[in-house]
């Protein structure tokens, strides 16, 4: 699977200091409705789980069939753009290694979530070595939720990426560049990337680099279909 | 009445297992007079619910086989199709929906989407049946209707919308507001056949007002009349009324009813529903194919002067003798007209033409498209199409599950043994999942379907209805053989023995099929095979897949190409073709690598979330591959796929890890490959089998 990885939208970090977010730390997606949060986050999943790493995806809006249907269609458009002839073993590595633990309702808490993730490994051996949250609302969430994540993320060892939904008449950076509505936590995430549409494709960026100035000419440009990294 | 096709309806019902579907129906029928008392499912004047008649089902308190009633409500005439809720006896809920122009969607209060809402909701897109959703049990200890209308947009994807809100839940639920009238109905008289109109209580007008902008919103997606009357406030009920059925029969909207059929609220409207928004039988194409053009599809008119086209789509063994259901979707058929089965092209003379009505028949001289009837002593299969000879059309297929688990059976005495025989028959013929045969080697028979429940109740029909008396093995998991490449074949079939020869040769490859059927693919050239024996080719081919040379389990399906061969003038035939063709695959079969696929369970468990670790680790322990854990209040739901054959005893399991407090359903998902360990155990309690056969 060398291919995929010159096309995953986590080229991106290949730029940047560390080329990865690492245990212990959280990351962040941010763009505004319908521009592909959740396209990329599988994309970072897909990335895991093709270098046999564990996934956990944490979905708090929809069930797993949801979430599922989300994965096959993606997965498709990838073996297709990979010509991947025999793809019956990858199917395989995603059902083996990629758990789905779906909050409906509103009824997510950190601790729930803990008590989740130590069945898993108790009783299953699932260790995942990547969390993603997709669908969290950043706008209501106190510091305190990501302040548990981050607990989580060094207890388990495990990196944990989130999406983040921005608005287009919100247009206002903190200090630091950081736009709305990371802001306020920027300081708990290690990576923040920006996802925006321009007219040949969606641009990420990298806002923020562990602890380095992020350098400025980082842009990956996707192919607003299929969400792979454009060369 | 006639002609009315406009007032008639043929609508199945179908949900979760228990969702109360048979408690329901008991009361349309008591609503619409077809019965003068009501009886309840497992209640406790012991009578039971008039549905379910099987003398099983009202012991079990579980509805088996579907059935169709008559009734009429408000100048309509309603077929009803009640359902059997456990996955077991899915079959019955595919071939109700297969001849079903609309449906009622029941969903439990405190449940709400369960997973057969899920797989029902599946079979309804599958034969695109139009629904209307209705919310049981609002008596019930968590009954939270609102929270259901959200688990219908969520997790089956519907366009929802509530079409009434409760009065009170749970012990306080005493009636719903109709968002159309905007009126709060209640339901009087000892069986809440009293419908009393009252105004909306105070306390949850502004809701209701809530509530129905939703629904007009909803609403004028389907009508720029409607539209603009909201725009210029005239809305009217008829207005809505309109555009909600428009929605309904475009499946683009669903709208919901909610109430509680055991305390008799809400079931009148749910009927008023059903004349109102689901479609007559001239509302919804039907399909059939052509056998004259070469299968082209071809359209039905709902029209009593054109030829019979008719679907026989359930068979039922009754006191009087066999019933027949039947569909007409074409023409008309009177008593002692002619009709043809397109199968086998047989005639048969229609003696009764009867309607049910609750258990009992009315017979009737002449029946027309559209309408649901039966006939007496016609000898058929489940799914066979009649004409009157003029048409040779044949009604698209059903989509048949394969059996998963199967049970030797042997009968206890000779008088059984004939019995059983005579009951085994009989039962094919009705169930299309239902499947037995004679193991060659043990002589044994056996008997496969859709789960233990299923085959169980057979066993158990074969005792009470036919008195035979059977001894049944331990269920065994209904494997199956599929090769894994693709191999070229050339065989030659000669024989020479006195007269006249044989002499047949094929050639061609095998190769996996995608979707695990057989096909048959013909590229011969030039005649090198006559045409005319080619159909005994691919006869010869499949007559070798029921039983494989790995281990002797069914073939799952291939594709069998054939691009050559050789013919001689005088010594080919049928005979000697079919011959060459099991040749050729004995010759291929084995080289083509075959492998031992085991029927692979989607399991759901659900549980108070305390038990999620001890649900997680007994999943684990059975070779089950866990995909997901949904917390959903208090609730969590664990989804896995678990072969089967590692999920008997599993309910004991289960509910000694979770003090009963955790329940789970299954149903069959896909075949795969056995693990390599298991194919040797098979092997070699298969070679055990025919060694010790050969002592005996
Ligand atoms: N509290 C309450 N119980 C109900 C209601 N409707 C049905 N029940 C009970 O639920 C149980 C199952 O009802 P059935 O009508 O047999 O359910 P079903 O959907 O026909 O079940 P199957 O055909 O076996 O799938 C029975 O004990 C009913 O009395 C209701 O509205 N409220
Ligand atoms: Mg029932």
């Amino acid at each position: 699977m060398k291919d995929f990885i010159s096309v995953s939208p986590l080229k991106v970090l290949e730029k940047s200091s560390r080329k990865s977010l690492g245990p212990g730390n959280l990351g962040v997606l941010i763009a505004r409705a319908g521009v592909g949060k959740t396209a990329c986050l599988i994309h970072i999943a897909f990335d895991r789980i093709f270098r046999q790493e564990k996934l956990v995806h944490i979905s708090l809006e929809e069930g797993p069939e949801k979430v599922t249907s989300y994965y096959n269609v993606m997965y498709y458009d990838l073996v297709k753009a990979l010509n991947i002839a025999d793809e019956s073993e990858i199917r395989l590595l995603i059902d083996r290694n990629r758990m789905i633990l779906a909050y409906l309702k509103q009824s997510f808490e950190t601790e729930r979530l803990r008590i989740s993730l130590k069945n898993l490994a108790e009783n299953l051996e699932f260790r995942p070595d990547t969390l993603i949250v997709d669908g969290l609302d950043f706008e209501r969430a106190e510091r305190t939720l990501f302040e548990g994540f981050k607990d989580i993320a060094k207890e388990f060892d495990a990196e944990v990426w989130f999406s983040a939904l921005s608005h287009r008449h919100i247009t206002e950076v903190n200090e630091r560049g950081i736009p709305h509505p990371c802001q306020q936590f920027d300081d708990l995430f290690s990576i923040i990337i920006e996802l925006k549409p321009g007219t040949s494709g969606v641009f990420l960026n990298l806002l923020k680099d562990h602890d380095n100035p992020a350098i400025v000419d980082n842009g990956v440009r996707l192919d607003p279909n299929t969400f792979l990294a454009l060369s | 009445m006639v002609n009315d096709i406009n007032k008639l309806r043929n609508i199945g019902i179908s949900a979760h297992i228990d969702s109360g579907k048979t408690t329901l129906t008991e009361r349309i029928l008591f609503y619409t007079k077809r019965i003068f008392a009501i009886h309840e499912v497992k209640g406790k004047d012991g009578v039971g619910a008039t549905m379910d008649s099987m003398e099983l089902e009202r012991e079990r308190g579980i509805t088996i086989a579907s059935a169709a009633t008559h009734c009429e409500w408000k100048g309509y005439r309603i077929n009803i199709i009640d359902t059997p809720g456990h996955v077991d006896f899915t079959i019955e809920v595919e071939r109700a929906l297969r001849v079903m122009d609309g449906a009622i969607l029941i969903l439990c209060a405190v449940g709400g989407v369960q997973s057969q809402s899920i797989t029902v909701d599946r079979q309804m897109n599958r034969y695109k049946v139009p629904r209307i959703a209705f919310i049981n049990k609002c008596d019930r200890s968590g009954a939270d209707p609102y929270k259901v209308v959200e688990q219908l947009r969520r997790k089956l994807n519907h366009n929802a919308v509530l079409m009434q809100i409760p009065i009170g839940l749970e012990d306080k639920f005493s009636g719903v507001v109709d968002l159309v009238s905007m009126k709060a109905l209640y339901f009087e008289g000892v069986n809440g056949e009293e419908v009393r109109t009252g105004e909306i209580p105070a306390e949850i007008l502004e809701q209701a007002q809530a509530q129905r902008e939703e629904l007009l919103d909803a609403a004028s997606m389907f009508s720029d009349d409607l539209m603009e009357a909201i725009l210029e406030d005239r809305v009217s009920d008829d207005l809505i009324c309109q555009a909600v059925r428009e929605g309904t029969l475009s499946r683009k909207l669903t709208p919901v009813f909610i109430g509680s059929a055991y305390k008799n609220v809400g079931v009148q409207l749910v009927l008023d529903a059903v004349n109102q928004y689901l479609p007559a039988p001239d509302e919804v194409e039907n399909m059939s194919l052509d056998l004259g053009q070469d299968e082209k599809e071809v359209s039905l008119k709902t029209d009593p002067e054109m030829p019979v086209v008719a679907l026989a789509f359930k068979l039922e063994v009754t006191p009087y003798g066999q019933l027949t259901y039947l569909r007409i979707y074409q023409g008309s058929i009177g008593k002692g007209d002619n009709l043809i089965i397109t199968r086998t092209r047989r005639k048969l003379k229609v003696g009764r033409l009867v309607r049910m009505h609750a258990g009992q028949m009315e017979d009737l001289t002449r029946a027309y498209a559209g309408d649901i009837v039966a006939l007496f002593g016609v000898d058929c299969n489940s799914g066979d199409t009649f004409t009157d000879g003029r048409l040779h059309y044949s009604m698209s297929s059903m989509f048949v599950p394969e059996p998963v688990i199967s049970l030797a059976i042997n009968p206890k005495d000779h008088k059984a043994q004939n019995n059983m025989s005579r009951a085994l028959n009989r039962f094919v013929k009705e169930d299309p999942t239902f499947r037995s045969h004679v193991d060659q080697e043990s002589g044994e028979t056996i008997v496969s379907g859709m789960g233990e429940l299923h085959l169980d109740v057979y066993v158990e029909r074969m005792r009470r209805e036919f008195s035979a008396e059977v001894e049944t093995g331990n269920p065994q998991v209904a494997y199956r053989e599929a090769i894994t490449r693709r191999i070229s074949f050339d065989y030659i079939h000669k024989k020479q023995t006195g007269g006249s020869g044989q002499y047949g040769r094929v050639a061609g490859f095998m190769e996996p099929s995608d979707e695990g059927v057989y096909e048959f693919v013909s590229q011969v050239k030039g005649g090198v095979i006559p045409t005319e024996f080619l159909p005994a080719v691919d006869k010869g081919f499949q007559s070798c897949l029921t039983k494989g040379q790995a281990l002797g389990f069914p073939v799952l399906g291939m594709r069998v190409t054939v691009n050559d061969g050789q013919s001689h003038s005088v010594d080919s035939s049928e005979r000697a073709f079919r011959q060459a063709a099991i040749g050729a695959f004995r010759q291929a079969y084995m080289k083509a690598k075959p492998v031992i696929l085991e029927p692979i369970m989607k399991v759901s468990v659900e549980s108070p979330s305390e038990y999620q670790g001890s649900v997680l680790s007994s999943i684990n322990q059975r070779r089950g591959l866990i995909t997901s854990s949904t917390e959903d209040g208090t609730f969590t739901i664990v989804e896995a796929e678990v072969p089967l054959a590692e999920m008997f005893g599993y309910a004991t399991v289960l509910r000694s890890l979770t003090q009963g407090k955790a329940e789970f359903t299954m149903e069959f998902s896909r075949y795969a490959k056995v693990p390599e360990s298991i194919a040797k155990e098979l092997k070699s309690s298969a070679e055990k089998r025919s060694k010790g056969e050969k002592k005996s």
